[in-house]
């Protein structure tokens, strides 16, 4: 049996990202696919296994994807799995992809993600669709009152800032941060529209108080894919530095947010970090480079805190003074994040990407000098579930 | 026919129907744990605190305090949106669980975290009641003396 550091993230790649409303779901899977595996020196037909949705077909065929993929490869898959951490769903992805590659079970396993196309709901490329669709995530109980995945975080804002004196200051640190990442980065969806200020972030409008528009990801379309081999067979092929998953694991922990004994702190996703960093055998301080969920800006500051990377209450302390930018004491999503680079689907593959980029020393003007050690927390809904990478330059 | 453009509940289970009947009756009951006593909101079929999975559909207090909140200016749809700004909480009540629902009768600027409140309910259409927090004692407001 394999170790899940015999296993690396072989290839990378990310479409456009933006309205891809005239272009069709599977072009926009397979040119994903397709990108990674020539990025990890494959072609896909070397792929043998699969891990989470394929292209858009109807019925069954969307449940049980690998079958009609399979068709089109000319040969068998020899591994399907889906993991479930909704956008955070990427490291849980790629964990289960060492897994396959580890065990013998594939040794060339794909995870893409695709949203394009003018299909409805969540992927619309209509905002006022998209926010409706989202809005009736939470449930019932939630959404009969007028909730939106905004206020959904909002109110955790909100009480952060009760018990810590967390600022919206504080809070725009990070957008202005990762903005900044965004304008280095050529397929960001909001790097074009330039830097932001401070002063900018708390004098957008009011979505859901405290958060203004600023602290919110926008909803565009995209695609990416990431390619699992064996190290050794990544660093065979040698077209880049070799990056292992050192440290896995997840939590999960509530699914209606009156469940969970604060809106403040998660010990998922400290149960998810923690588990991670103990398998990898690395200390947080040891991080060079991190990618955390970004929904909302709220995400970030408390994912720092949850992840352990400062103690409760000191998020705001953390990202003050650009903690969180290119050259601050944790550089945290990079390339922009949900916030600026995209929010298209299964995003955290974004977040996934970015830290491949930097541990590989290909981040070009982003790039994080001699970053070695990078880590991912997905999150999934509204802090409902985490799953938390540690990954390393072999 | 109603004209009632907002979401109502939907694919809501059998077992969760006695707390919807309870709005419409305006006495809110949610379950309580038979073996450990514990309250919970949303239905649920083991106790999380002593995995029982026997419950009694309890009345409520109705009384609580403001445990977070914000105030939506972006809504959902154009039918929320009317109603914008308008404040959500979540309020921990008086039993030790957390509801959320509109806080109304209360202007955003004076909401504030730890403020008292009650539950008022609302039927919004034949067949439907949801629920409101006023502001403990507020005018038109159900006041504690008379639940």
């Amino acid at each position: 049996m394999g170790r899940l550091a015999d296993v690396a993230v072989a290839g990378v790649y990310q479409t456009q990202q933006g309205d891809l409303s005239d272009c069709r779901q599977p072009s926009v899977w397979w040119e994903s696919v397709r990108g990674a595996c020539a990025d990890a020196g494959l072609s896909v037909g070397d792929i043998d296994g699969i891990i989470g949705d394929g292209p858009l077909d109807p019925g069954l065929r969307d449940r049980m994807p690998a079958p009609g993929i399979a068709e089109q490869l000319g040969h068998p898959l020899r591994f399907h799995a889906r993991s479930a951490v909704g956008a955070g769903s990427t490291a849980s992805g790629l964990n289960l992809a060492a897994y396959a590659v580890s065990h013998g079970l594939a040794e060339v396993v794909v995870i893409a993600n695709a949203v394009a196309g003018r299909g409805g709901g969540y992927a619309s490329a209509d905002r006022d669709e998209a926010v409706a669709a989202m809005a009736k995530l939470s449930g019932p109980y939630e959404y009969v009152y007028g909730t939106t995945r905004v206020s959904d975080c909002a109110v955790m804002a909100m009480r952060h800032m009760h018990d810590y004196g967390t600022t919206a200051e504080h809070l725009a640190e990070i957008a202005v941060a990762q903005r900044h990442g965004a304008t280095l980065h050529p397929l960001s969806v909001h790097g074009r529209r330039g830097e932001l200020t401070i002063d900018q972030v708390v004098g957008s409008r009011l979505v859901a108080d405290p958060l203004h528009l600023l602290d919110c990801c926008s909803i565009n379309q995209g695609g990416g894919a990431i390619v699992v081999t064996s190290a050794a067979g990544a660093a065979a092929v040698g077209r880049h530095p070799t990056v292992v998953l050192l440290g896995y694991g997840e939590g999960h922990s509530h699914i209606d947010p009156n469940a969970v004994e604060k809106l403040t702190e998660f010990p998922a996703a400290r149960l998810a970090a923690d588990t991670a960093f103990g398998m990898a055998g690395v200390r947080r301080d040891e991080i060079d480079v991190a990618g955390i969920g970004d929904h909302f800006t709220i995400g970030v500051l408390m994912g720092l805190e949850d992840a352990g990377f400062c103690g409760k209450g000191e998020g705001g302390a953390f990202v003050s003074g650009g903690g969180t930018a290119l050259g601050g004491r944790l550089p945290t999503n990079t390339s922009g994040g949900f916030l600026s680079f995209s929010h298209a689907g299964i995003c955290g593959i974004f977040t996934l990407i970015e830290v491949v980029e930097q541990l590989r020393q290909e981040a070009g003007p982003r790039q994080v000098p001699a970053a070695r050690l990078g880590f991912v927390s997905g999150v999934g809904g509204v802090q409902q579930a985490f799953s938390a990478a540690v990954l390393g330059r072999a | 026919m109603s004209d009632y453009q907002k979401f109502l509940p939907e694919g809501i289970p059998d077992s969760h129907l006695p707390f919807w009947d309870s709005l419409r009756e305006h006495q809110a009951r949610v379950q309580r744990c038979d073996d450990c006593r514990a309250y919970r909101y949303i239905p649920k079929d083991l106790c999380f605190r002593c995995h029982g999975d026997r419950a009694t559909w309890t009345a409520v207090s109705g009384a609580g305090e403001v445990y977070t909140y914000t105030v939506v200016r972006r809504a959902p749809t154009p039918a929320y949106q009317a109603d914008a700004p308008y404040v959500l909480a979540h309020v921990t009540m008086t039993e030790g669980f957390r509801m959320i629902a509109r806080l109304t009768g209360a202007e955003p600027e004076a909401v504030r975290i730890g403020m008292p409140v009650v539950i008022a309910y609302e039927d919004v259409t034949p067949e439907w009641t949801l629920f409101t927090f006023r502001p403990a004692g507020a005018p038109g407001g159900p006041g504690l003396a008379q639940s």
